[in-house]
C-alpha cells in the first residue's frame, strides 16, 4: 500500500515537464531514500523512476542543463537537413535539384564529389576515408553513411 | 605481312610494365583525390603564410585548373608521376621552402597573352 503511495508519488512528479534541474534533483532525492526502504516493491519504484527520467529527459530536450559542454544529439532529420543545407550552399548545385545523383544528374565531376564530401566532414566533424567517400554519389547516401557512422537510428 | 603486325599488337598488348606506385586506374585515381583533399585544405593557409594578394576561393579555382589540365590521362604510371610531382609542390609550399613569387607563378600574373589572330601576329611582327 505504500508503495502504491509512492508509485502515485512518482507518477505526479513526472507529468509537469518543465522544471529547473536543481528541483528535479532535491525530489530524485527525497524519491530515492523513501524507495530503497520498501526492498520486494523497489523493482516497479525503479522502473516507475527509470520511465520519468525517460519523460523528463524527451520532454525538456531544449532545457537539458546537464550537457556537459556536448553536441545536440543527431537524428535522421536534424542529419538531412544540414546535409541538405551544406548541398544548397555549394554553388555548382542547383539549389532546387539538389537531391539527386552527383555525377549523372548533377554534371559533377569527381573532384567536386570530393569537395562535397570534405564539406560534409567539415560540417559533422569526422573524418571520411577516400575508399568509402568514392561510393557516396547521392545526398541518401551520405545520410545513411553518416548515421551509420553515428549510431543513429530509429 | 597482316600476320606478323597482328603478332606483334598482342605480344604489345600482352606486355606488363611494372608500376611505380599503383597497380591499376582506380589506385592511381584514389591517390589524385588524396592529393586533391590536401591540396584543398592547404590554400588557406598557404595565403596567408605567403601573404599573398589572392582569396581563397581563386585559389582553389587554381588548384582545380592545375588538376582538369591532366584529365584526360589514363596511363597509371604516367598518373602516378604526376602526384608524385604534386605531392613535392605541396611539401615545398607547406614547409615554406618557397617564396611568394614561386606561388604567384602560377597565376601567369606578369605575362601578357600570346596572340592568336593573323592582325595581332602581324603587329607584333609574325612571331610563330
Amino acid at each position: 500500500m505504500a508503495a502504491r503511495v509512492l508509485q502515485q508519488c512518482v507518477r505526479s512528479l513526472g507529468r509537469p515537464s518543465l522544471r529547473l534541474c536543481p528541483v528535479n534533483l532535491a525530489l530524485r532525492a527525497a524519491v530515492a531514500p523513501a524507495v530503497t526502504v520498501h526492498r520486494p516493491f523497489s523493482f516497479a519504484a525503479d522502473s516507475r523512476r527509470t520511465r520519468w527520467l525517460g519523460q523528463s529527459r524527451i520532454s525538456s530536450v531544449g532545457l537539458l542543463c546537464r550537457q556537459y559542454g556536448d553536441l545536440p544529439p543527431l537524428t535522421l532529420e536534424t542529419i538531412k537537413d544540414r546535409v541538405l543545407y551544406v548541398l544548397k550552399l555549394y554553388d555548382k548545385i542547383n539549389p532546387e535539384k539538389v537531391t539527386s545523383h552527383f555525377m549523372k544528374d548533377l554534371g559533377l565531376d569527381s573532384l567536386d564529389q570530393v569537395e562535397i564530401i570534405m564539406a560534409m566532414e567539415d560540417e559533422f566533424g569526422f573524418e571520411i576515408p577516400d575508399a568509402e567517400a568514392e561510393k557516396l554519389m547521392t545526398p541518401e547516401e551520405i545520410v545513411q553513411y553518416i548515421a551509420d557512422k553515428k549510431d543513429v537510428y530509429e | 605481312m597482316a600476320s606478323t603486325a597482328a603478332a606483334r599488337a598482342a605480344a604489345g598488348a600482352a606486355k606488363v610494365v611494372k608500376p611505380i606506385l599503383s597497380r591499376d586506374l582506380n589506385e592511381a585515381k584514389r591517390r589524385v583525390r588524396e592529393l586533391y583533399r590536401a591540396w584543398y585544405r592547404e590554400v588557406p593557409n598557404t595565403v596567408s603564410l605567403f601573404q599573398l594578394d589572392i582569396t581563397t576561393r581563386q585559389g582553389r579555382d587554381k588548384v582545380r585548373e592545375m588538376f582538369d589540365k591532366n584529365k584526360h590521362v589514363t596511363d597509371p604510371r604516367v598518373i602516378d608521376m604526376l602526384v608524385i610531382k604534386g605531392k613535392m609542390e605541396l611539401q615545398e609550399t607547406i614547409h615554406v621552402w618557397k617564396q611568394k613569387t614561386h606561388v604567384m607563378r602560377y597565376f601567369h600574373e606578369s605575362e601578357e597573352p600570346r596572340a592568336t589572330d593573323f592582325l595581332s601576329k602581324f603587329y607584333k611582327g609574325h612571331d610563330p
